[in-house]
């Protein structure tokens, strides 16, 4: 169980996290999904009690992370954002270093370090140092020394960054099995994709703000059936207004600019006709045409007017 | 307690890695103590050796025998003795090209007989401590000896004085004079008259053994040692900081306390195992009783730790990895330089050794020096052993509040 409850955290003026709040329940994956400098790492590092929250409770396994540090962080597990291994000491001995750390000793260590090297695929590797790794083999270390212990909440954030697509289907693997196994997983990221496949439950954050939250399907509802129409090109001023008086059902518009123009309407497909003869009849030209369908992705455009990933 | 003993190993399992940087830290010492012996006469055991100018402006027997003296058996061993002038003398002895100048003046004999003062002036070597002082001794004990021949002989010295030069004694003169010489010397027994030039039993010097320059050198080496290791092992934090496992420390319920104590016991055995190499060479070298090597072992491992956690504490209040190491490197050699490893402390003037003294490294080198030269068994005096336990322990306490207080979240 994870609870944070109205999660503040400023760097001086600058509020990187502002009122967050959400929970994560066992055997779940809840993600927080956002642009880079969005406030994921900043929420990450105030729940494994690295940073002192300006204000606002993270409980975790049902212990303040502030007030009853030391409980809290020997149910978590934390896979940094930024690699955090020895590179100079063998795989084994990182993870032997890391279940001490934690409280593991003799053959349960023993046996529970040679259960993660099989399972982060580095059995035949475990004497080799890490500084000889590929940056796949390194993610895929830095997951293991954060779950040595078997923790209750596992802290994920982006550990998909910089992974080849082998190491990335073996890493979601590795989340689903933590999740099979009743732990509780916040799961960063800034690729739609992943969230959609891993987390049963997430928050959209922008800005340090959480913007939307829900389950996949609850999110996407809100997205409604509505498609997201992008043209690019060469616009006159007032072109949007012609559009919407059309008479074009849900129709609403996300971006107005001189070359750029974002539409979201249901079945846009059926409208394209309408749409393309009024900007010819204003006097306009279109250059290029993106639809999507309805996704997280749009639905962070429609609430943000950004792409998710810049 | 696990957690200090699992973290001793990784860190010795991580700098086992770092092999070269633990033979350069060795390499330095070994280089500048060798130079040192090599430019002492590297004579090793039998002493330091050097050159002692004469300017011997009065030119007579006496004053030959005064030169003389100082090319006799152990010190002949230790000093070449080289005759110059006024001029070539000053322009050695301002180079640092001598040991010693001694200005025997005109007239000396004249006044070694007729008994009225007469003073011999020696210039010594600023930068030499052993051989400046052995031959202030020994020139003192000659005067001391022509005290005592003056009073022995003072009769026929004067009767030898008032002969007319012109005409020379007669015949007659001189065989009553050598019978009353030769009595003289019966009666005192046959060591007199070289006696009068044989410092030994005039004046006995003092029963320890003398010290030889190269001794002096060893413990500011074995500093020197000590400094670089300890200041080269404090990076870690830094590193650790840079890889990002201090930051997975922190966010798990690992004890920094237990983490620091087994850094340190790490960098502690690295840091006397390369200190004690160079003191065991030393020990060998010098023929050291390795009675003293226990109790010398157990002072670096204090001091050891103690610099480590200095260094390592102080490191960590700067803002950069680059600056923190930059910084505690050029600090590292005014320290090294005062603190007595490149000169011993009893080489500096006097108020630059009561400065080195006080720093750290100066005190730690001065107490080891002062006890291996020193011919009784190390005196473990509370006032010395509670300083060096007290840089250790607040050292390791700075280096502990500096990581919890933000050094390891970053
Ligand atoms: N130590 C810091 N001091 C000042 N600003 C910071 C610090 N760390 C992060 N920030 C700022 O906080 C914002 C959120 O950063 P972060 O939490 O790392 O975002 P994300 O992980 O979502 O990419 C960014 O604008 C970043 O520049
Ligand atoms: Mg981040």
């Amino acid at each position: 169980m994870l609870k944070v409850d109205n999660l503040t955290k400023q760097y001086g003026d600058f509020t990187a996290v502002d009122g967050a709040c959400f929970e994560a329940g066992d055997g779940k994956v809840f993600g927080l999904l956002g642009p880079n400098g969005a406030g994921k790492s900043t929420a990450i590092n105030c729940i494994s009690g690295l940073l002192a929250p300006t204000s606002g409770h993270i409980s975790v396994s049902g212990f303040d992370i502030v007030r009853d540090g030391k409980k809290a962080k020997a149910t978590l597990g934390v896979v940094p954002q930024e690699l955090a291994l020895y590179e100079d000491l063998p795989a084994l001995d990182n993870l032997n270093y890391w279940g001490k750390a934690y409280g593991l000793r003799g053959a349960e260590l023993d046996a529970r370090v040679r259960e993660v090297l099989d399972y982060i695929g580095l059995a035949d590797r475990a004497k080799d140092l890490p500084k000889e790794f590929s940056g796949g083999m390194k993610r895929r270390l830095n997951f293991g020394c954060g779950i040595v212990h078997k923790p209750k909440v596992l802290l994920l954030d982006e550990p998909t960054v910089g992974v080849d697509p082998q190491s990335r289907a073996r890493l979601f693997e590795m989340v689903e099995a933590e999740r099979d196994a009743g732990a509780c997983i916040l799961y960063t990221t800034h690729y739609m994709e992943e969230a959609e496949r891993l987390c049963d439950s997430l928050a959209i954050i922008d800005h340090g703000k959480i913007i939307a939250h829900g389950s996949v399907d609850q999110l996407k509802a809100q997205v409604g059936a509505r498609d997201v129409l992008q043209l690019s090109g060469r616009f006159p001023d007032g072109l949007a207004a012609t559009i919407a008086d059309r008479g074009i059902a849900d129709l609403d518009v996300l971006t107005d600019e001189s070359n750029v123009l974002t539409l979201t309407m249901t079945t846009a497909s059926h409208h394209l006709p309408a749409i393309f003869e009024a900007i010819t009849a204003a006097g306009g030209s279109v250059s290029e045409t993106s639809l999507r369908s309805p996704n997280l992705e749009t639905l962070f455009l429609l609430l943000t007017g950004k792409e998710l990933r810049e | 307690m696990d957690f200090i003993v699992a973290t001793f190993r990784k860190d010795l399992t991580r700098w086992r890695e770092d092999a070269h940087a633990l033979i350069i830290w060795l390499a330095i010492p070994f280089l500048i103590g060798g130079l040192i012996t090599a430019m002492a006469g590297g004579s090793g055991g039998s002493g330091p050796s050097g050159t002692l100018l004469i300017d011997d402006r009065d030119d007579t027997l006496i004053s030959g025998f005064v030169a003389g003296a100082f090319a006799q058996d152990q010190i002949g061993d230790m000093l070449t003795v080289q005759n110059v002038g006024a001029e070539e003398g000053k322009q050695l002895i301002d180079a640092g090209e001598a040991s010693g100048l001694l200005t025997i003046p005109e007239g000396f004999q004249d006044a070694f007989i007729n008994d009225t003062p007469v003073v011999l002036t020696l210039k010594t070597n600023p930068a030499q401590t052993i051989l400046p002082g052995i031959i202030e001794n020994v020139t003192e004990v000659l005067l001391d000896a022509g005290f005592y021949l003056q009073a022995l002989f003072g009769e026929e010295i004067a009767a030898i004085q008032g002969v007319d030069d012109e005409a020379g004694p007669s015949n007659a003169f001189v065989s009553s004079m050598s019978v009353q010489v030769n009595d003289k010397m019966q009666a005192l027994g046959p060591a007199l008259f070289p006696l009068a030039f044989d410092i030994e039993i005039v004046e006995p010097p003092p029963a320890e053994p003398r010290p030889d320059i190269g001794l002096l050198f060893l413990p500011g080496i074995v500093m020197m040692a000590l400094l670089f290791s300890s200041q080269g092992l404090s990076a870690d934090f830094w590193k650790e900081r840079e890889t990002g496992t201090l930051r997975r420390l922190v966010s798990s319920p690992g004890l920094l306390n237990q983490f620091v104590f087994g850094k340190a016991l790490a960098a502690t055995l690295v840091i006397a195992g390369i200190s004690g190499i160079t003191l065991a060479v030393g020990f060998l070298y010098h023929g050291i009783a390795w009675s003293k090597f226990l109790p010398s072992m157990l002072w670096l491992i204090f001091a050891g730790a103690g610099f480590f956690a200095w260094f390592a504490a102080l490191q960590m209040l700067f803002p950069t990895q680059k600056a923190a190491n930059l910084l505690s490197t050029i600090f590292l050699f005014p320290l090294m330089m005062m603190g007595g490893s490149f000169f011993p402390l009893a080489a500096l003037p006097d108020w630059l050794a009561s400065v080195g003294r006080m720093s750290p490294n100066g005190f730690v080198v001065d107490k080891l020096t002062d006890e291996l030269v020193s011919a009784n068994a190390w005196s473990f005096d509370i006032r010395s052993w509670t300083i060096v336990a007290a840089i250790m322990l607040s050292g390791l306490l700075l280096c502990s509040w500096r990581l919890k207080s933000g050094f390891a979240r970053r």
